[in-house]
């Protein structure tokens, strides 16, 4: 076992923490939010350009090769500075489908482009019924000669605003429940047919409800073998969870580090806050829960990087726990800045969203921790 | 001991049900027809303003009728008042009040015509409330107050037409002797209200500058330098008032009723062990939560005073509203996020999400609950 980073991943840190401390302040960040496409153009360029997108790419098509460590190591630098560009949604959902279960067709036209920083995608999977559960799907998928015709509704579907492709998951045969019958499809954005209604979101980014209306898509825009779409989704979103666990570690950090901050410079009672035992206990509480996390994001990221039998279990047990801590150290970063927390003005805020969000993602963790108790 | 109502008490009971069938308006009408509502409840004998003794209106309710009337109301879910005013400035007035400042204010308060604002938080002064730095000096005649300092927190300054307020007349001797409790009009020329904008996007507090406002003597209450002892008096009611406990009760309802609507597998939320224990914690809490209301109420009909022991509901309310604006949040799941103009998935993500952000702020205002433990340890465990 060797827990240190290589040289590689050393510069990959750098050079993320280095953009996100020159470009990355708080204000820049509400800009782009605010900004009508949601994110910059000229950062997703500045992506390519650095390798970030090519990252978990294959080498055989334009990528660098790097593992699920690598990723984790991208995504917690990015949680620190709470970066809005859709990074989560065209690499790792988008691409990593494409990925796991793309043919070499799927892959070359694709791939390539995301890592050149030429395509984005993203991964249109939830369903307004049952939006904590990938297996529920009504949207159907119909063959009609050579052609699929997807009908239904997909929610909360993130940055499909800016998806040049998206990943429709559609129920081939079977029940709304049932795990057999999935299937998923690779769509073109423009394809007639979809319609978009899009909206920001809480923490800051992009999302869309999504209407299919006789959409018609060749029989090579299938993803995968057909009606075996769920087990790719698991292996999909058991990638979205490492992802965002590690994102949530990095906001984790800032969030425990300024409240150190924060209480050392706070004077109250002719002593900074920081001089209090119970402010100090507290801040050792969620430096624990930061560690924990972030020690399970680590092993259940190598286990999954193997393949190891128990990697499942260990994924479930990092999102029911990162949803845990994040929730402990984001709510007490809050509660110690006092009413300053609480205003949009300062970043605890801005982490704070989007640590709620991110336990809301991909299921809360109330549903991870049921299924890691069976 | 007795858990059992009295007969009296039942028929009490009756009667603040039949008055809200009877009264409350339904639907909008709740926010057109609020102030026919607070009539009616004027004329039932004071029930507008419950807490307030016989002597200025109030209904004299004894403490089981004060739960049974709070239950009811709370049930119902009945227009709330602004506490400003009849929860915190008036019981002050009551005390300490000239008979000139009851006469002018208290019927204001009463009939909701006139809104009160608290200035009480600073910039450097939020726990450590004593620390407050906004200057009031005397004229040489010794008829105004000139006033200069900033205010911070101030909820609802932007509506207020009044702003009851915490100022400093002397740096001598301990931080808490030389404050002053002043009654300031919020549209002279040297008050500038700035919002703050929240978690959540919503505006409630502000910044209130103050700029060489002029407060005649007549607006001071009770004696120059006494103002703290004044209004720590209040800061019992205001905690009392803010564990919320019987809104808690209905919002516990809500959140299951919200779970059942959520499905997961073959059932909905609810049936789920990690989310149903959580219910049922809070459910445990808030039952014990009430009866000690209830004691409280008890101890202070037999002349006790709520003191310290109101920040046992302070601190515990508040902190079951958050764990209830959790359970909504955790329903809402994913639909947590969209936050446009239009809401998506079920009808009540949008405002689960807005409940949890805005409510961070309960264990923050009216004493931090790290603050209220102290106030418990030090006041009521004697641990100095």
């Amino acid at each position: 076992m060797d827990l240190a980073y290589t040289t590689e991943q050393n510069m990959l840190e750098e050079s993320i923490s280095k953009f996100v401390s020159s470009e990355y302040d708080l204000d820049s960040r509400k800009q782009l939010a605010n900004s009508e496409l949601g994110y910059s153009d000229e950062h997703w360029q500045t992506f390519a350009s650095l390798g970030w997108l090519a990252l978990p790419i294959e080498e055989a098509y334009g990528g660098i090769g790097g593992d699920l460590v690598d990723t984790m190591i991208l995504f917690e630098s990015l949680g620190k500075g709470l970066v809005v560009e859709p990074i989560l949604s065209t690499l790792v959902l988008f691409g990593g489908a494409l990925s796991i279960a793309g043919t070499e067709d799927q892959k070359q036209a694709l791939l390539p482009g995301i890592a050149d920083g030429s395509v984005k995608g993203a991964l249109a999977y939830l369903e307004a019924e049952a939006p904590s559960d990938f297996n529920a799907v009504t949207t159907s998928a119909v063959r009609e000669g050579d052609a699929y015709v997807l009908n239904g509704h997909k929610s909360v579907v993130f940055n499909a605003a800016s998806a040049d492709h998206l990943i429709v998951s559609a129920r081939t045969e079977g029940d709304v429940r049932d795990l057999a019958g999935i299937s998923l499809f690779i769509v073109p954005s423009d394809t007639p047919g979809i319609t978009r209604k899009d909206y920001p979101t809480v923490d800051g980014l992009r999302a869309s409800e999504i209407a299919l209306e006789s959409v018609s898509v060749p029989l090579s825009a299938l993803l995968g073998q057909p009606h075996e779409g769920a087990s790719i989704l698991n292996q999909v979103i058991n990638r979205g969870i490492l992802a965002v666990s590690a994102e949530a570690v990095g906001a984790m950090e800032v969030l425990y580090k300024s409240t150190i901050d924060y209480t050392k410079q706070r004077e109250q009672f002719d002593h900074p806050l920081a001089d209090f035992q119970v402010v100090k206990h507290r801040l050792t509480e969620m430096f624990i829960e930061y560690n924990l996390a972030k020690s399970l994001c680590m092993k259940a990221t190598m286990l999954l990087n193997q393949g190891t039998a128990d990697a499942q279990r260990h994924v479930h047990a990092l999102k029911f726990l990162v949803g845990k801590s994040s929730r402990f150290v984001g709510q007490n970063a809050v509660q110690l800045h006092g009413g300053m927390g609480m205003t949009e003005d300062l970043a605890i805020a801005h982490y704070f969203k989007r640590l709620m969000i991110i336990d809301a993602l991909f299921g809360n963790a109330n549903i991870h921790l049921e299924a890691f108790t069976g | 001991m007795d858990i059992a109502f009295s007969e009296e008490d039942l028929a009490f009971q009756q009667r603040v049900r039949t008055f809200i069938d009877q009264n409350l308006p339904t639907g909008m009408a709740l926010w057109t027809k609020r102030g026919e509502w607070f009539k009616a409840l004027a004329n039932e004998g004071g029930w507008d303003v419950p807490k307030w003794p016989k002597e200025f209106g109030g209904p004299d309710f004894t403490p089981t009728q004060r739960y049974i009337f709070d239950l009811e109301m709370g049930k119902q879910s009945t227009p709330p008042q602004l506490p400003f005013g009849v929860g915190m400035l008036a019981p002050i007035l009551m005390n300490y009040g000239s008979e000139d400042q009851r006469d002018r204010f208290l019927p204001g308060i009463r009939d909701g015509s006139v809104n009160w604002c608290q200035g009480y938080s600073e910039p450097g002064a939020g726990s450590d409330l004593a620390n407050l730095k906004t200057r009031a000096e005397l004229s040489d005649d010794g008829s105004h107050y000139l006033v200069n300092g900033q205010k911070i927190w101030t909820t609802l300054a932007h509506i207020a037409h009044w702003m009851f307020c915490l100022t400093r007349t002397s740096s001598e001797g301990a931080k808490q002797e030389g404050i002053t409790f002043l009654l300031i009009p919020m549209d002279d020329p040297g008050v500038e209200v700035r919002p703050i904008i929240t978690l959540g996007g919503s505006h409630s507090v502000n910044e209130v500058y103050l700029t060489d406002v002029k407060v005649p003597v007549e607006n001071r209450v009770g004696e120059e330098g006494k103002g703290w002892t004044y209004a720590k008096g209040l800061l019992a009611h205001e905690r009392s008032g803010l564990a919320g406990i019987q809104s808690s009760v209905m919002g516990l309802e809500k959140a299951k009723a919200n779970a059942r609507k959520v499905k997961v597998g073959q059932g909905n939320l609810l049936d789920l062990a990690s989310f149903k224990h959580k219910v049922g914690i809070l459910e445990a809490e808030l039952l014990a939560l009430e009866f000690t209301e209830m004691r409280t109420l008890a101890r202070v009909a037999s002349g006790g005073d709520p003191g310290p022991e109101s920040s046992i509901l302070k601190l515990k309310g508040t902190e079951i509203q958050q764990r209830i604006t959790e359970l909504n949040l955790e329903a809402a799941g994913i639909f947590a996020a969209p936050w446009g103009a239009e809401a998506f998935g079920p009808d009540f993500a949008h405002g689960a999400t807005q409940s949890y952000l805005g409510g961070r702020a309960t264990t923050i205002y009216g004493g931090a609950s790290e603050v209220q433990k102290d106030v418990i340890a030090k006041n009521v465990l004697g641990l100095s």
